[in-house]
């Protein structure tokens, strides 16, 4: 067993014991009932079950769960598809991936959602060239699995809120 | 006769269990029934997208996954859980599990194996037929065959034991048997030889003659196709007779005829919907309630199968009532209809009273255990008039593996069968086929459900056939295409639209297909160049369809919908919100999906079989007016559109009609007796505003209120058949006759409760429409261009067209993503799919997505997939089937631009890069 403190959306949980071997996917699930992220493969594969890690220096990341301890998150600060919006207001992403019929089942959507608000983030410090914005979003939501979609109206979306406000993410 | 592709049951007592009758009971924490009512309390839908749009981006509790008993009020606080521990060996005696050795790494609070059911004395329904749990002593039916459902307390000790079992032998085995011998599932023989001209009757087919089967060799149990008297059956000899006669005329030699005998395997493959097979079930001994909360695509028949299951069981395991509740599912492709998990959820709550006990597949065991699509083996014979380009006859034999269950095999043979000839007229066909038993995973429903697979076969050849003769072929395909009103391979026509024609037009003016010739020679150094075209006809429905809808509008004009249709992410909530409010104005604030509990006022009866039902039997039956030929339907069969929002739409109609438009009149001043009063048909909705030529425009919200204080109708409720017409009924409401599409009607007057109506007249379609293999078809055709490296083998699609017609698309965004997401499954299934058969595949436990590989996007040509959806023939065209025919002529057509590109013509998926690189060594 071992001691687990850290933040989910804002939110301080813990120090309490976990098993050494549970999995964050398992931790969030089963213990705190955060069913947002989602089990699909158990084999870091299909990255349905993403969660955004922020760093102290303000960047972030997305990190598999289903397969990496909770203890491994101990310190952290991570962010959910719970964690998102903010007192019922959606964030840009969320709206356009609902305005472009993004998902179909939506299994999958939380690990889309991480994903593309992360690539946001980056661009948002780093940011890009008109003519790379495809290749970059494309680079950037390849390990995700969709089943339903084809992945094409995911693409639309993220382009869609970098287009929309191109001071912010475009060189 | 048809075979059944469901179990019918009694809708309100089964076995002496009363099914679903009740909600849960209220609390602080939402009920399942508030999380699953979209858009939600207080969530206004945006303006655009899915009702379910917020629910799914904000990570709303929505999936059976999603449930432990802490979120459902009145459950226990705590949730055990439950694992299957299954087989990974079919060839020898099982002789136990190792519990002693398990226990020292975790000890499960319950046992429950083959003799525990056998004690009870549960009851296998047929349509899942085999043990549920391989006995001791016997050698397990199938690879992934259960031994045991192990129940832990903890979740710990279940996770501890699950990672065990996964990579630790803990099943003993005793001699090597060999597979169990089962008997095929089923064989038929489709002939149809057509009269001299397309009007005059055929001189064989299905449709007049029945459908037949061969007889079996004892010894082995293969099917005997030559015309020899079959015992049972029908009249075999007479069609077999017409079928060989065919089949000689093609190997008859003759030089005006071109013929090509080609043999096309295609191979296993998993849904792999994204969201594991789960459950969540408590039972409580002491009132004798069985909860259950599950996610599939056939929530009536899950409930009935787990009332058949306990229905007979001893004293403590037979529950006085189920309680089963649907929630959205992460994923189906026919992968969740019809499969025996909610089973082994049923027996995990009734073995620990008391406790609710959650069973979730991981991915490996969703390998091991779910349903697969079943891999093909066909040979297929074509004869062409060398001097007109007129396909003359065709012949096939397709095998195919179900695997270890019979599931859906039977009708898989059959559609497949049935829709081999796609797209084309074809006066001379006979086709067999044979599904057969193995000791695989089982196979059963899956997008495409055997014609993906017989028809990747068939425009395969028909590229072959035009490069052979030599003609264009999209030419050959517009020259042989079934046009409207000529007869399918069972014998009857299609009863929907037929655009062959413009979908072959809109391919050929496509500029990947123009530019072809352009884009070969121009290929980059080390690099070649193809394009492909295919064109694929899918029948959508089963011949025996159903739904459930109820409308209701409150005095301010806020409309709720209940619908039976499961939420599976083919926007079915959202189609049945834009259906409905084509006729009551307003788009709903409530869409509650997945029901099939409340639905009680209809009264609803059903007996027999509806696809194998007699016209007599029909006709006696009929005369109770409870009684519908079936009650509920799985969301398969790309039915969603088509019937899953009919009962709701003519519930909608019946609101209007007898609500709305007398309060409407009354707030215009309309005396009944007007003129204009009788003129409803020409009123239309703009804007929640009910608009009619010369008076103010009324606002639904006035509208609404004025109807109920006038009492009219406020909330229908319906129930709709299709047996490739819908079922017609005549319902006396307000003293005047009303006719439409449904049999079955209950009807709400301002707040009061709802009250079933007697249907005067009803005229169900004939028994004998169950010998047409379809009459409901959609088409969409394919153009390719792909990219492959010389050197490597590697292939890359560079620009994709797929155009594709579905009457009236209810949801036209979904329409088009569920276009994207076919393409890129066909993909996965063209290129890079496969599971091998036997010990070496998803039965042996050890599958994952690190070695099964799905189209990912980069794997696709994401801003160069171009989708086109026809428009509908006329404005109320009725929406038709789309989700499955969109996912078939990518896979020919990606082997067609690989001949293009290569000039090999692979008979074999997937086509790997490695295959190709071979055969470019």
């Amino acid at each position: 067993m071992t001691n687990l403190a850290l933040t989910i959306n804002g939110r301080a949980y813990g120090p309490m014991d976990v098993r050494d071997e549970l999995t964050m996917n398992d931790f969030l699930r089963e213990f705190l009932g955060m069913t947002g992220t989602k089990f699909g493969c158990g084999a870091a594969q299909c990255l349905s079950c993403a969660v955004i890690v922020d760093r102290p220096d303000g960047s972030s990341y997305t990190n598999p769960t289903c397969i990496v301890p909770a203890v491994n998150f101990d310190g952290k600060s991570i962010r959910t598809v719970e964690g998102h919006a903010s007192d019922g207001a959606l964030t840009p992403l969320q709206t356009a991936f609902i305005e472009h019929f993004a998902f179909q089942c939506g299994y999958c959507t939380a690990g889309f959602l991480n994903e593309g608000q992360v690539l946001l983030e980056r661009l948002a410090r780093q940011k890009v060239a008109r003519a790379d914005v495809e290749a970059t979003i494309a680079e950037a939501l390849d390990g995700h699995l969709c089943r339903c979609t084809g992945y094409v109206k995911y693409h639309e979306a993220v382009r869609a809120v970098i287009l929309a406000d191109p001071g912010r993410y475009l060189i | 006769m048809r075979p059944s592709r469901r179990e019918f049951m009694r809708w309100s007592m089964v076995s002496g269990i009363s099914l679903g009758l009740s909600r849960l009971a209220s609390a602080d924490t939402p009920s399942f029934l508030v999380r699953e009512t979209l858009p939600g309390r207080g969530v206004p839908r945006p303006a655009t997208g899915r009702v379910d749009g917020v629910a799914k981006v904000t990570g709303a509790k929505l999936y059976a996954s999603d449930f432990r008993a802490a979120d459902l009020p009145g459950w226990p606080a705590e949730t055990s859980h439950a694992l299957l521990v299954r087989a990974a060996d079919a060839t020898h005696s099982y002789e136990g599990l190792d519990l002693a050795r398990l226990g020292a790494i975790a000890k499960p609070t319950v046992v429950v194996t083959a003799e525990d059911l056998d004690r009870i004395g549960t009851r296998v329904p047929s349509f899942y037929a085999g043990d549920l749990f391989c006995p001791v002593g016997k050698t397990p039916l199938y690879l992934g065959q259960p031994v045991a459902l192990l129940i832990f307390e903890r979740f710990d000790d279940f996770d501890k034991a699950r990672l065990a079992l996964r990579d630790g032998n803990f099943l003993k085995f005793g001699a090597e048997t060999g597979p169990v011998a089962v008997p095929n599932y089923a064989a038929f023989r489709f002939t149809r030889v057509a009269g001299a001209t397309p009007d005059a009757p055929d001189i064989y087919s299905p449709i007049q003659e029945g459908w037949i089967s061969p007889g079996f060799l004892e010894s082995s149990g293969r099917p005997i196709w030559a015309p020899l008297p079959v015992a049972k059956g029908g009249e075999y000899v007479k069609g077999a007779v017409f079928g060989e006669k065919i089949r000689a005329e093609l190997g008859s030699g003759d030089p005006a005829l071109l013929t090509l005998d080609r043999d096309f395997e295609t191979q296993s493959v998993d849904p792999m919907f994204l969201e594991p097979e789960c459950g969540l079930a408590w039972y409580d001994a002491g009132e004798g309630d069985l909860s259950i909360v599950l996610g599939v695509q056939s929530p009536f028949e899950a409930a009935s199968a787990v009332a058949f299951l306990l229905g007979e069981a001893g004293d403590g395991f037979k529950p006085k009532r189920i309680d089963a509740q649907f929630a959205y599912v992460g994923g189906g492709f026919g992968g969740r209809d019809h499969t025996p998990f909610p089973l082994y959820v049923a027996l995990a709550a009734m073995f620990y009273p008391g406790h609710a006990v959650r069973l979730a597949h991981d991915r490996f065991q969703q390998f091991q255990g779910g349903i697969k699509r079943h891999a093909f083996k066909m040979r297929t014979q074509i004869g062409v008039d060398r001097a007109s380009g007129k396909i003359t006859a065709f012949a096939a034999d397709h095998v195919l593996d179900g695997g270890g269950l019979m599931n859906y095999s039977v009708s898989v043979a059959v559609v497949g069968a049935t829709g081999a000839i796609g797209i084309y007229d074809i006066p001379k066909v006979d086709v067999t086929t044979v599904a057969v038993h193995s000791r695989g995973v089982t196979a059963g429903s899956m997008r495409g459900y055997g014609t993906l697979q017989t028809m990747t076969a068939l425009e395969v050849l028909i590229d072959e056939v035009a490069t052979t003769l030599p003609i264009d072929p999209i030419a050959f395909r517009r020259l042989n295409a079934l046009k409207t009103g000529g007869r399918t391979m069972a014998g009857n026509p299609y009863s929907v639209s037929v655009r062959t024609r413009e979908i072959l037009d809109k391919l050929e003016a496509h500029a990947i297909w123009q530019n072809r010739g352009v884009e070969k020679a121009g290929a980059k150094p080390g690099y070649l160049v193809g394009t492909g075209v295919a064109c694929a006809a899918k029948d959508y429905g089963t011949g025996a369809d159903c739904a459930l809808g109820t409308v209701e509008i409150a005095p301010d004009g806020r409309i709720s919908i209940h619908g039976d249709a499961v939420e599976m992410g083919n926007g079915i909530g959202t189609a049945l919100a834009n259906r409905v409010a084509i006729h009551i104005g307003g788009i709903a604030d409530a869409v509650t999906v997945a029901q099939v509990d409340v639905f009680d006022a209809l009264e609803l009866f059903t007996s027999g079989d509806s696809y194998t039902i007699s016209q007599a039997e029909q006709d006696t039956a009929a005369k109770d007016t409870r009684w519908v030929p079936a009650i509920s339907s799985a969301t398969s069969a790309s039915i969603g559109a088509h019937v899953g929002t009919q009962a709701a739409a003519e519930a909608a109609r019946v609101v209007f009609r007898f609500g709305l438009w007398p309060a409407a009149l009354a707030l215009w001043g309309i005396a009944p007796t007007d003129p204009r009063a009788k003129q409803a048909g020409e009123a239309y909705w703009q804007d929640r505003h009910l608009i009619m030529t010369g008076l103010s425009p009324l606002p639904l919200e006035a509208i609404a209120a004025k109807a109920h204080a006038q009492k009219g109708v406020t909330g229908a409720m319906a129930h709709a058949f299709s047996r490739w017409a819908w079922a017609q009924a005549t319902f006396d409401i307000a003293g005047e006759a009303w006719t439409g599409d449904i049999d079955a009607l209950a009807i709400r007057r301002g707040g009061d409760a709802f009250t079933r109506l007697d249907r005067s007249v009803v005229a169900f379609p004939p028994a004998d429409y169950n010998r047409i293999g379809t009459a409901f078809s959609s088409l969409c055709g394919t153009l390719v261009r792909v990219e492959i490296e010389r050197a490597t083998g590697l292939l890359r699609i560079a620009s994709a067209y797929s155009v594709l017609e579905c009457g009236q698309a209810l949801v036209p965004e979904v329409v088009v993503g569920q276009a994207q997401g076919g393409f890129a499954m066909g993909v996965g299934y063209a290129l890079l799919e496969t599971l091998p058969p036997f010990e070496d595949g998803p039965g042996n436990g050890q599958w994952n997505l690190g070695q099964y590989l799905v189209a990912r996007g980069s794997d696709l040509p994401l801003h160069d997939l171009e989708i086109e959806v026809l428009p509908p023939l006329a404005a109320n065209e009725p929406p038709k089937g789309m989700a499955e025919v969109v996912m078939i002529p990518i896979v020919p057509a990606l082997l067609n631009a690989i001949f293009d590109a290569t000039g090999h013509r692979f008979q074999s998926l997937p086509v790997t890069g490695a295959m190709l690189k071979g055969a470019l060594a």
